[in-house]
């Protein structure tokens, strides 16, 4: 192995067929490069991230001082223009809170997490680690971007319009957003529309994007790449990819439904006789089912939470064997777990819909798929926590985001088990417990694990590590305010606060608690949490700059690789050349083996990477015969 | 190293990545079109009123089969020639194929035609009459509006004497609308009374527009330029003025939580007034003299005296009749009236004696008394047919739309009963392709006839709007069409511009052609699903 990095400037021989400089435009703007894609998708996601946080400050600031006006530290952002017609004497209003409540979800769930796990992630990594020298459809997956961008750009730029952003929870539950923006002439132009009109978008790219994810792992691996030498990884962006492919129709059949109530007046999901304040007994046939709007969100709703998910049990999966030096316990229960996973998955849709009035048959089955489908995540996250013992741990960063994930992402998978059945969820729906449960899953579960990657991968995509000192400022107050912010959450929610309390549950204290003013007892009790909670919000945004630093300056200044493999991994990726360059490897690899070799006594490093050629000579062949040659297929 | 597996499949798999691609993208297809299935079934047994059953002409969905089954074996053709290196015939196939696609969309477009023409309304008894608008009805010409377009909407008609806008909110089209209908019918709209604002901080009020200024989007654009910036600086001042009091507040209460002061901080209305400047949220104007103006129903929330526009513009004036006048009605249905009448416990035949239209309508008492006989003949022919079944009942009686609905076929049936006009075969044949004939037929079969404003329960034409039914065919026909320009699209651009690539390498060319023929196929599967569940179920 070469002790220097090696870099691919174009000079290799292998390359000179189409040696050409493609220009700024065409390498960093409109490339078909999936690392260029897997970068544009990244950075993308984490300025949508940035944006959906900051909203989700705003809102704290209502819910833990609903009187006093925005402060100006947050409120500078907006125009004095925006300001007259949203906030009220600087507060902010309901009709904001909801406004920014519903954009909050919708960008991290849709434009966020999504686009960094599986658009990021899964663009820069999986190609190089089936050696593959592109995607299947490089200028499919440069559409797949900026169709994204461009659904993402139309839910955001409704902010600016006379009607707002959408305003309907990011659930967007008809009749309610059916109604929402209904004094708008032009429905075009409501946020309500806009939002409906950009998630279409957004499932044209999802779709593009796992059909090009599909065809590559199935066609495009190496020689000697079987299915069970492929790392999790790659396993875990096939079953996303199979998500995203098959659960987000059925969304887009009722995206395009709604859009049809709200432009062609039709009524899929406006009931018959439906009276409202505003408009009175509707203009409207009537005929339809709320219900149904219902069915069709979450049977995309629930998989979606795997499709977040699995990209960040991916990068675990890659950063603990490398950091442990040891091999992951159990890969392939883990691999037929992520496949009965991705089954179960859409199978369990209605347990967020216990409340509707479903029947009961309806709900026990639910009720059982759901806690079916605890178990093949536990055999995941099991199987993780186990590939720490006996190891020899070492706190790279990657694997101090990576260590934290576990017991995170536990905290959030268990406190869904009372959710699962009915009976429990009766008490619960609706309140913040339930939104403690998921933010403990996505915030310092999910986006710990994309941490760990981005501190992984980034020594192969710029040649730099990261800076260690920025990244314990990062680490452990972000630990810290994580919890600060969501342990106080399952608290209130079990004391019954309501998840869409714009003031926090404040006006239940105007009054004195009664037998009409039932939460009167419980908010006078927990409603100093708010404040407690809103100020791990902010610390928490604080404590993201180390990281913004750190993400750019390392590019320039970060501590050099000393070699294209600085982990000392197994899997492909590290073959390439440092970063690697367009079509990736400087010569076709081959696979050897399975992808965890490590902790090898048979070789002079203790690990042997899926690349590199058996040696005749070797001692020994690992007992169980992971070693062969490579399977000919072509 | 470039990606392998373009043209030749790979040997483990057997495929090449496209056709990998284009299973799952129909995977992803089939998904999407189940969800609209599922709709389908979930709406039709949930359906709150009675589901229009084999209500639309079958003869040009029966032929738009047909046609999309040719093409689907032609594309077929067209693939195998291109495998057998004959450039010719792929021509011709692929060329039928691309022609059947927009034969399809033709008949298609007329379907959808006659639909967007022909009202429906829903009356408070849940009486249904089908037929056409046409107001004002001058000689045999229809009226036109002030555009030049032949009037056939259902509208509401007030004589207003007075608009007030808001100024943040009007809608510009509908400004200029209404000025058409202004200079239509030559009146005037003009400023009620000088419009005057504090502009500047502290300085006097200034004229921002004077009385009499003739109404136009410039001059409410004027208003509301000053009204935002006055709006802006309010904004600003307010929250600086309640910053103020917080801090005071809290310096006040030591140890007090913000939620317990917070009833005791307010603004100093008094002490602010001075640094503020005037919005002028509403600017009215006069209609000189008082006019006739029309208004489509979902825009406005009418009442006599204040109407209301749905950009919050207020129209004040006199409420004038705005019946639903029907040119031609060619349906009267009691199948909904039935349907709550037995759902109330009440007799169907004694509520519909009882509705507002067969008290009012000569022709619609008619038209029942003649219909009841022919479902009495029609029970005897079931009788006769079929016999009793062991419960000592009908084995077979008329079904509920036979019962209730006296559809436009009933009523030529009884016009030629009576001696009225028979059809040519090219007329009739005309009718099983786009419904009544009115020329052919004319008065006799299909009246006039007028609703009052007042009996309107719901109103539409034959849009997504008039029910569930007309909103999944539209929707679920919409998108199957859109596939079909799509695939076509795709077809006709190997066809017309796949030369250089069947010269260079026509092995990729073939597997392009087998691609785009299997999503043509997978668009034909689709329309053997929608066809019969909108045409024939």
């Amino acid at each position: 192995m070469s002790s220097h990095a090696t870099t691919d400037t174009g000079h290799d021989a292998h390359h000179d067929d189409h040696h050409h400089d493609p220009g700024f435009i065409r390498k960093w703007i409109f490339s078909t490069d999936h690392k260029i894609i897997g970068l544009q998708y990244g950075i993308t996601a984490l300025l949508f991230l940035a944006f959906g946080f900051y909203l989700m400050m705003v809102m704290r600031w209502s819910i833990a001082y609903p009187h006093q006006p925005l402060p100006e530290w947050m409120s500078w952002v907006f125009t004095d223009g925006w300001k007259a017609r949203w906030l009220q004497d600087g507060k902010v209003t309901g009709e904001t809170y909801n406004m920014f409540g519903a954009m909050h979800g919708t960008i991290m769930v849709f434009l966020g997490i999504v686009p960094l796990g599986f658009g990021a992630f899964g663009n820069y990594v999986t190609p190089l680690q089936i050696g593959a020298p592109d995607m299947a459809f490089p200028r499919l997956n440069m559409a797949s971007y900026w169709i994204y961008l461009l659904g993402g750009l139309i839910m955001c730029g409704s902010f600016f319009l006379e009607s707002g952003s959408a305003k309907s929870g990011w659930t967007n539950y008809s009749p309610l957003a059916g109604f929402a923006d209904g004094q708008i002439v032009n429905q075009w132009l409501a946020g309500q529309t806009q939002w409906l009109v950009g998630l279409v978008f957004l499932i044209t790219s999802s779709l593009l994007g796992s059909v090009n994810f599909i065809t590559t792992i199935i066609n495009l691996r190496v020689r000697g790449m079987t299915w069970m030498r492929m790392p999790f990884f790659v396993w875990a962006m096939l079953v996303t990819a199979f998500l995203l492919l098959l659960a987000f129709p059925p969304l887009e059949a009722a995206g395009i439904m709604q859009l049809m109530d709200r432009v062609a007046h039709s009524s899929f999901f406006m009931p018959s006789g439906l009276f409202t304040k505003s408009e009175g007994l509707a203009d409207l046939s009537g005929g339809g089912s709320p219900l149904l709007f219902q069915h069709l969100f979450w049977f995309l709703g629930h998989p979606e939470v795997y499709v977040l998910l699995l990209p960040a049990f991916a990068c675990v999966a890659e950063i603990i064997p490398a950091n442990t030096r040891k091999p992951l316990w159990g890969y392939k229960s883990m691999v037929y777990s992520v496949l009965a996973l991705g089954f179960l998955s859409f199978v369990v849709w209605a347990h967020h819909m216990y409340m509707t009035g479903m029947g009961a048959a309806v709900s026990t089955f639910f009720q059982t798929t759901t806690v079916l489908i605890s178990v093949p995540s536990v055999v995941i996250i099991t199987a993780l926590l186990i590939s720490l013992w006996g190891g020899s741990i070492r706190f790279t960063p990657p694997m101090m985001w990576a260590c934290a994930f576990i017991p995170m992402f536990g905290i959030g998978g268990l406190t869904g088990l009372p959710l699962a059945f009915n009976l429990a969820d009766l008490h619960l729906h609706d309140t913040y417990y339930v939104i403690g449960h998921f933010h403990y899953v996505v915030a310092p579960g999910i986006l710990f694990g994309f941490f760990a990657g981005i501190l992984h991968w980034y020594p192969k995509f710029t040649g730099r590590y990261m800076s260690k000192t920025l990244n314990h400022l990062h680490f452990w107050p972000s630990l810290v305010c994580m919890n600060l912010i969501f342990f106080p959450m399952l608290v209130q929610g079990m004391a019954g606060f309501h998840r869409r309390w714009y003031n926090g549950g404040d006006a239940y204290l105007e009054k004195a608690a009664d037998g009409v003013n039932v939460f009167g007892q419980t908010v006078a009790q927990h409603i100093d949490l708010n404040i407690i909670m809103s100020m791990g919000a902010w610390t928490l945004a604080l404590f993201q700059i180390p990281f913004i630093i750190n993400l750019f300056t390392a590019w320039k200044v970060g501590k050099k690789v000393e070699n294209d493999n600085p982990w000392n991994a197994t899997t492909l990726e590290w073959a390439t050349p440092t970063p690697p360059g367009h079509g990736n490897f400087l010569k076709e690899p081959v696979t050897y083996r399975g992808p965890y070799e490590y902790s090898r006594e048979d070789c002079e490093d203790d690990f042997l990477p899926q690349w590199s050629a058996p040696r005749r000579l070797d001692p020994a062949i690992a007992p169980g015969g992971t070693e062969s040659k490579p399977v000919a297929h072509s | 190293m470039e990606i392998p597996y373009l043209v030749t499949p790979r040997k483990d798999t057997g495929l090449f990545n496209s056709k990998i691609a284009i299973w799952l993208f129909l995977a992803s297809e089939v998904m999407l079109f189940g969800g609209f299935f599922s709709a389908y079934v979930f709406l039709r047994l949930g359906a709150d009123y009675p589901w229009p059953e084999r209500t639309l002409p079958v003869l040009p969905g029966l032929i738009n089969t047909f046609v999309l089954i040719g093409s689907s074996v032609t594309v077929v053709f067209a693939w195998a020639s291109l495998k057998l290196r004959n450039w010719r015939n792929f021509q011709i196939y692929m060329g039928i194929t691309v022609f059947c696609a927009v034969v399809f969309m033709v008949f298609k477009g007329i379907e959808y035609n006659v639909k967007f023409h022909h009202q429906a309304v829903r009356l408070k008894d849940y009486t249904v009459i089908e037929g056409h608008l046409g107001y004002e009805k001058e000689g045999e010409q229809y009226v036109l509006d002030h555009k030049g377009n032949r009037v056939e909407e259902n509208l509401i008609f007030i004589e207003a004497s007075k608009l007030t806008f808001n100024t943040v909110r009007f809608h510009k089209p509908w400004v200029d609308e209404l000025l058409g209908q202004a200079e239509h019918r030559k009146a005037k709209i003009v400023l009620a009374e000088d419009v005057s604002a504090v502009t500047e901080e502290g300085k006097a009020p200034t004229v921002i527009a004077k009385a009499g200024e003739l109404f136009s989007n410039d001059l409410l654009g004027r208003i509301q330029k000053e009204h935002l910036a006055a709006r802006s600086h309010n904004g600003q001042e307010r929250t600086d003025a309640l910053r103020a009091e917080w801090v005071k507040a809290k310096a006040d209460n030591p140890g007090k939580k913000g939620w317990q002061i917070a009833s005791t901080v307010n603004i100093d209305a008094a002490a602010l007034a001075p640094k503020l400047l005037t919005e002028i949220s509403t600017v009215s104007f006069n209609v000189e003299p008082a006019t006739k103006f029309e208004f489509k129903p979902r825009d406005i929330k009418e009442a006599d005296g204040q109407s209301r526009l749905r950009d919050d513009t207020v129209v004040d004036g006199k409420l004038l009749a705005s019946p639903m006048v029907f040119h031609h009605v060619d349906a009267i249905d009691f199948q909904h009236l039935a349907m709550k009448a037995e759902a109330k416990g009440l007799d169907p035949m004694q509520a519909i004696e009882n509705s507002w239209l067969i008290q009012n309508s000569p022709f619609a008492k008619a038209a029942w008394t003649w219909h009841k006989g022919e479902v009495a003949k029609l029970e005897k022919k079931l009788l006769d047919g079929y016999g009793l079944g062991d419960d000592k009942k009908p084995r077979r009686v008329p079904t509920h739309k036979e019962m209730y609905r006296i559809g436009w076929k009933d009523l030529g049936a009884k016009a030629e009963s009576e001696g009225g006009v028979k059809l040519s075969w090219m007329d009739k044949t005309k009718e099983e392709f786009l419904g009544p004939n009115y020329d052919a037929r004319g008065e006799a079969t299909f009246p006039g006839f007028s609703v009052p404003r007042e009996q309107v329960g719901f109103a539409a034409k034959f849009t997504p709007a008039w029910n569930t039914y007309y909103a999944l065919y539209f929707t679920m026909t919409g998108l199957h069409g859109l596939h079909v320009i799509g695939g076509a699209l795709v077809l006709a651009y190997y066809l017309f511009f796949g030369r250089k690539m069947y010269l260079e390498n026509p092995e990729w060319l073939a597997n392009r052609v087998e691609i785009g023929g299997l999503f043509w196929h997978f668009v034909d599967l689709v329309w053997i699903f929608v066809f019969p569940i909108f045409y024939l179920m």
